[in-house]
């Protein structure tokens, strides 16, 4: 069954200026990337899906229910939502309290909340802090925070609104390795992001948005062959890619390894031996 | 960015004058009135600020100004009209109740009194770019630093309006109502409040920085963005005002 469903999904702010243009989607259980210029619409169709706006015309469905006949906080044990920027939520004293204001939220019991916290902690790498104030961490530890706090709730669909924001390469690692832990719980994850090379590095699915209507949707590497219909909407393909196109590698490598490994294939590169 | 104003950018003539002049325009509007007493001249006044209005192309914007005082000015005019202390002449009767003449009249000069200020108030705030009226204030003296604090209350206020909404819905994200009962309500409070007070903190600070770095506490002479316009015409205006309050002055004297 499809978690989420789009039917001709339409919405504007002020009438005449259309920001989403007849949208119909299904997600399964890929993996999602959306990509697109600013002001594509990837945030308004992301808190559309989330029930934070209703749509003008058309249905959004999510696990069977409609956005439109649901409130927010109760869609929000369905479909999690980790914000850009954690301190606009953060407000608790104590780590492992602020993890546990969702859960309790939407209904857990304090025992299964601690337990989910606690686990949705250790698998960001936070377990060791559960007792600091959140705001004396990092801002890239305060993101981990905000990721656990929607882990923890246990939803079946994680929305991640630019997670690699001000993360340096160990934490962009890091949180790659948490999405693809969630995609193997069966979660089903969708970001809207600007880094081409961790969308190509991570996700399954892509999905181009312009000018409020779906581009490209296909397989991640489907995509970013599209070079052309890129341009379109103002993107690039991740740089390795470009890199392979550029030196005449055949195929669309989305990887580093990858391509290294199209290269040997090639007989241009040789394995460096110390 | 989005700033805190009632801004008409129309470009009419009325546009391009000087934000002292309309500033000198308001006190004229207060003043001749109050030293002409009588209604004549308050009316006068009324209309010509009216009609400044229609060319700057406002006059819509100034509806639902005047449409929110009318919810004062016509309690006082019932008020008074039924208590003036000087009442004696009953003008008419609604239903066994009486108005009086001259508490009518009484309310009547404050009501064209307030709409004259209201209207001359408006001429400036909305044919005038906030940023524009605090310069010139500047150019003539005021301290940068509390022109600083002016125009960044004005872009200040939608910008935690805009976060205020952000972290309402990272909250309902959670499983937060926001809505229902008062107890519901209360329970949000916490949640929405703290990321408030500790975004305005961290912004604050962020923004006293970017202020330093770019020299704002500097006691050396500041120069301006933009040149400042100085045109006959304005000084012509600024003129006509001036003699014009001199002259309500002379008049009251003499007669």
């Amino acid at each position: 069954m499809n978690k989420i469903e789009i039917r001709n999904l339409v919405f504007h702010y002020t009438a005449g200026e259309p920001i989403l243009n007849d949208i119909s989607l299904a997600f399964d259980a890929r993996s999602t990337a959306i990509i697109g210029q600013n002001g594509a619409g990837k945030t308004t169709f992301v808190k559309l899906l989330k029930g934070l706006l209703k749509p003008v015309g058309g249905d959004v469905v999510i696990n069977g229910i409609n956005t439109s006949d649901a409130t927010v906080a109760a869609l929000a044990r369905h479909i999690g939502l980790v914000f850009q920027n954690p301190n606009d939520q953060i407000f608790k004293n104590k780590v492992l309290d602020e993890v546990m204001f969702g859960p309790l939220n939407i209904g857990q019991s304090q025992d299964e909340a601690r337990e989910r916290a606690d686990a949705a902690l250790a698998m960001v790498g936070l377990a060791g802090r559960i007792n600091d104030n959140p705001y004396d961490l990092s801002l890239s530890e305060r993101k981990l925070i905000s990721i656990a706090s929607i882990v923890a709730m246990n939803t079946e669909i994680i929305i991640f609104d630019e997670p690699t924001i001000a993360q340096d390469f160990s934490g962009k690692e890091h949180i790659k390795a948490i999405i693809r832990d969630l995609v193997a719980q069966g979660k089903l994850v969708l970001t809207i992001i600007h880094d081409m090379d961790f969308v190509a590095e991570t996700f399954e699915r892509t999905l181009v948005f312009a000018q409020g209507r779906v581009l490209l949707d296909g397989s991640t590497r489907e995509v970013f062959a599209e070079e052309e219909v890129l341009r379109q909407a103002h993107l690039e393909p991740p740089h390795v890619t470009q890199l392979a196109h550029r030196t005449g590698l055949p195929g669309t490598p989305l990887t580093v390894e990858e391509f290294v490994r199209e290269k040997r294939a090639q007989g241009a590169m040789r394995p460096v031996t110390p | 960015m989005k700033a805190l104003s009632l801004y008409q950018d129309n470009g009419t003539l009325i546009h391009r004058v000087d934000p002292i002049s309309k500033l000198l325009y308001i006190a004229a509007a207060i003043f001749i009135p109050v030293v002409l007493t009588g209604f004549t001249a308050g009316l006068a006044m009324l209309g010509l600020s009216l009609m400044l209005l229609v060319l700057a192309r406002v006059l819509r914007k100034v509806v639902p100004l005047i449409g929110f005082s009318m919810l004062v000015l016509i309690s006082v005019v019932i008020i008074q009209g039924l208590f003036y202390a000087g009442n004696r002449q009953v003008m008419f009767a609604l239903g066994g109740v009486h108005f009086y003449r001259e508490g009518l009249l009484f309310s009547a000069a404050i009501c064209v009194r307030v709409l004259n200020i209201l209207c001359a108030f408006a001429l400036l705030v909305l044919t005038t770019r906030p940023s524009d009226l605090i310069e010139s204030l500047v150019r003539q003296g005021l301290s940068p630093h509390f022109g600083y604090v002016l125009s960044s209350v004005l872009q200040i206020i939608p910008q935690m309006t805009g976060t205020m909404e952000t972290i309402t819905d990272a909250q309902r994200s959670r499983g937060m109502e926001t809505e229902g009962s008062l107890m519901v309500r209360l329970r949000a409070f916490l949640p929405l409040i703290g990321p408030v007070v500790m975004n305005s903190l961290v912004s604050t600070r962020e923004r006293s920085l970017a202020l330093e770095v770019r020299a704002f506490s500097s006691r050396a002479q500041k120069t301006f963005l933009n040149e400042e316009r100085v045109s006959t015409s304005n000084r012509v205006i600024k003129i006509v005002l001036l003699a014009a309050m001199a002259a309500a002055v002379a008049w009251r004297v003499v007669s």
